[in-house]
């Protein structure tokens, strides 16, 4: 067999036989990679790139040594998932950089960090004065994470104190002009929904590069047709408006009135919308 | 426009957030929602009885209608 059929053989195995051990591995590798994890993946690409380009090398050998050192690496993971001592012992455990404000000397020199890394590891999550940390932690794969100080975090919806309607995630229903019936499904919505939604606002399905609808089955469309203004949903809006403009004509008729029945009347169903409208706002932004 | 025909067009628009509601409630898929957009529903629909009420009192007062 002429060397280079030999090669293009190899080079096919070799990169079938990478490309199952890479993706048995797991792309947790990819995000967090420790020293030997990283050092295993170099190793495999090594005697896969050695054994395509020399074809006088013993090809069972390289399957050997690939095999080797997928197992080792795929079987210290899968013993870490089960034990936790052993996981602190292959993967490391993380260190507390900063304790209740405090800077731990003693922890920073242990991983041989200079108070120049730690700072500039801090600048990194955007945090310029030490004290507006209330701890720090440096995770085995290098990382820092920083818990800012409660007053230095962002403010959210819970420190105010405001409701938030639940958002699920949306769903993308059309792409490219084409409806996708399993998200469709998801929403428990199908096709005849999606075609009413589109002839309300007068446009063919044709020209709908993508459209998506959240869980309360509101629809936002982009066109290909870029000219073409595309009006956002109003149902929510509308319903909101309606009754706040109710509620004001209750307060309008209560003022009008003079019979003091009426007048209560008046009063207290006043009082119930905006009760509802309290209750509902946050439903309908 | 007489008192009358304002009390009206105030029911009906009661009338139609109710409606409007229930769409609501039935689209949407979370369940604390549903049930707020439920409640809502009920508050609005004492609200429809009473303005009703109210509607038909003043027909009484202006027969003219």
């Amino acid at each position: 067999m002429p060397e280079w059929i030999i090669i293009i053989l190899r080079s096919l195995t070799l990169i079938a036989l990478l490309f199952f051990m890479v993706k048995w591995l797991g792309t947790k590798q990819l995000s967090q990679l420790n020293i030997f994890e990283t050092i295993s993946g170099i190793v495999l690409g090594g005697i896969a790139a050695i054994h395509t380009i020399d074809p006088n090398t013993n090809f069972a050998h390289a399957a050997i040594a690939m095999i080797i050192w997928f197992i080792v690496p795929y079987g210290v993971e899968k013993i870490a998932l089960k034990s936790k001592s052993f996981r602190n012992f292959t993967q490391g455990k993380s260190t507390v950089f900063i304790q209740d404000g405090k800077i731990m000397e003693d922890n920073l020199k242990k991983e041989g960090y200079s108070t120049d890394d730690l700072l500039e590891k801090l600048r990194d999550k955007n945090i310029f004065l030490a004290s507006d940390v209330e701890f720090a932690v440096l995770e085995p794969t290098g990382s820092l994470n920083v818990l800012p100080k409660r007053e230095n975090l962002p403010l959210t919806a819970k420190d105010l104190g405001i409701t938030l309607s639940p958002t699920k995630e949306p769903q993308t229903v059309v792409m490219d002009g084409k409806v996708l019936l399993e998200s469709l499904a998801n929403l428990s919505l199908n096709p005849n929904w999606l075609e009413t939604e589109l002839d309300k606002r007068n446009i063919a399905i044709e020209n709908v590069f993508l459209a998506q609808a959240d869980n309360d089955g509101q629809l936002f469309i982009d066109l290909f047709d870029d000219q073409i203004a595309v009006p956002a949903p109003t149902e929510k809006p509308l319903l909101l408006a309606t009754m706040k403009k109710c509620q004001a004509d209750l307060e309008l008729f209560k003022l009008a009135t003079e019979n003091p029945e009426s007048k209560s009347l008046y009063d207290r169903n006043s009082k119930k919308i905006q009760q509802a409208i309290d209750l509902i706002s946050p439903y309908l932004k | 426009m007489t008192v009358g025909s304002q009390v009206k067009g105030c029911y009906s628009s009661i009338k139609s957030i109710e409606a409007s509601l229930e769409i609501l409630a039935n689209k949407v898929q979370d369940e604390k929602a549903k049930q707020a957009f439920n409640q809502v529903e009920h508050i609005i629909s004492d609200v429809k009885q009473d303005l009703h009420y109210q509607v038909i009192e003043i027909s009484k007062q202006e027969p003219q209608y």
